[in-house]
C-alpha cells in the first residue's frame, strides 16, 4: 500500500480516496479531492494558490528544510523483510514525529512573534507620539506626523498622452 | 425534423465537439512545452507533416500551435496570448509531483543502490 500525495495540495491521499488523471504521455496526476482537481483542470499553479503546501513552504509559513523531512520518502527498491529494522523503524516513526512537531510549534512562534511585535510596537507608537512631541509641535510641522493612509488622486491622463503624440509626430 | 449536425445556419458552424476534445487531448502541457524548450526543440528543422496547416514548418513551440504562413505567424508572436506564455516559460519550471511531495515534508526519491555492474564495481 502507497501512500500517494495530491498532486496540488500536497496532502496524502488514502486508497480509495480522490482521483487520477493520466495524461497522453502517460504522466499520472493524482488529486485528494475534487477541489483539488478542478483547480487543475483550471490551470492553475499550485505555488500561487495560498490554501497549497507548496505555496506556504515557498513564502516561507512553514518549516521549509529540515533533517525530519527524510524519512518519509518514495522508496522505489523493495526492501527485504527483517524483524529488527521494521522495529527500529516504527520506534525512530514516533520519535521523530515527536521532534517534528516541536519544531514547527517554534516555527510557529516565532514567526508569529515577529509579526505580534511590529504590531505593538506600531500601537505604541501612535498611541505615545505626545511624549516624543508635544501635539501642537505636531500640528505646526507636520512633517513629524505619523503617515496617514494614501489617498488615492484623480489624474487626468489624456491631455498628457496627446501631448506626447504630438511631440513624437514632430 | 432531423437537421445536419453541422450547425449549418447557427453560430456554432465550423465548430465540431468532437475535434475539440482531440485538440484539447493532444495539446502538450506546459512541463513538457518547458523542458522542450530547454533542450532546443526548435534548433532541429521542423517534419513535413501533410496534416498541419502549412506542413508543419510553421510552429510555435511556447504556445504549441501550427501556423499556415510565416506571415500568420509573425501575426501571432505580437500577441498578447502570446507574449503572456513567453514570460511564462521563461520563469522556473512548472509544478511536478515532486515538488508536491517535498512540499508535503518528503524527501528526495530513494532508488535504492545501483545495480548497474559498472557503478557497482567503481563502488557507487
Amino acid at each position: 500500500m502507497r501512500l500517494e500525495k495530491c498532486w496540488f495540495c500536497s496532502s496524502t491521499i488514502y486508497p480509495g480516496h480522490g482521483i487520477q488523471f493520466v495524461r497522453n504521455d502517460a504522466k499520472i496526476f493524482r488529486f485528494c479531492r475534487s477541489k483539488c482537481h478542478k483547480n487543475f483542470k483550471m490551470k492553475r499553479n499550485p505555488r500561487k494558490v495560498k490554501w497549497t503546501k507548496a505555496y506556504r513552504k515557498l513564502h516561507g509559513k512553514e518549516l521549509n528544510k529540515d533533517a525530519t523531512f527524510e524519512l518519509e520518502r518514495r522508496r522505489n527498491r523493495p526492501e527485504r523483510y527483517d524483524r529488527n529494522v521494521v522495529q527500529n523503524t516504527i520506534k525512530a516513526l514516533k520519535r521523530i514525529e515527536e521532534i517534528r512537531l516541536k519544531r514547527e510549534e517554534k516555527f510557529w512562534e516565532n514567526r508569529m512573534k515577529v509579526k505580534k511585535d511590529k504590531r505593538a510596537d506600531l500601537e505604541e507608537l501612535k498611541q505615545n507620539i505626545h511624549l516624543v512631541k508635544a501635539p501642537v509641535a505636531l500640528q505646526e510641522d507636520p512633517s513629524l506626523a505619523l503617515p496617514k493612509k494614501m489617498e488615492k488622486v484623480k489624474v487626468k491622463v489624456e491631455m498628457r498622452e496627446a501631448g506626447e503624440t504630438r511631440a513624437m509626430e514632430e | 425534423m432531423g437537421r445536419c449536425p453541422n450547425h449549418k445556419n447557427s453560430k456554432k458552424k465550423g465548430f465540431s465537439h468532437k475535434s475539440a476534445r482531440r485538440a484539447k487531448f493532444l495539446a502538450k502541457g506546459d512541463d513538457v512545452i518547458h523542458k522542450e524548450l530547454g533542450d532546443g526543440f526548435m534548433k532541429k528543422p521542423l517534419p513535413l507533416n501533410e496534416d498541419q496547416p502549412g506542413m508543419g514548418q510553421f510552429y510555435c513551440l511556447h504556445c504549441d500551435r501550427y501556423f499556415s504562413s510565416s506571415a500568420v505567424m509573425d501575426e501571432h508572436f505580437r500577441t498578447k496570448r502570446h507574449k503572456k506564455r513567453v514570460k511564462m516559460m521563461q520563469g522556473d519550471a512548472p509544478h511536478t509531483q515532486l515538488d508536491a511531495e517535498l512540499a508535503a515534508g518528503m524527501g528526495e526519491p530513494d532508488n535504492g543502490p545501483s545495480l548497474r555492474v559498472r557503478d557497482v564495481a567503481m563502488g557507487l
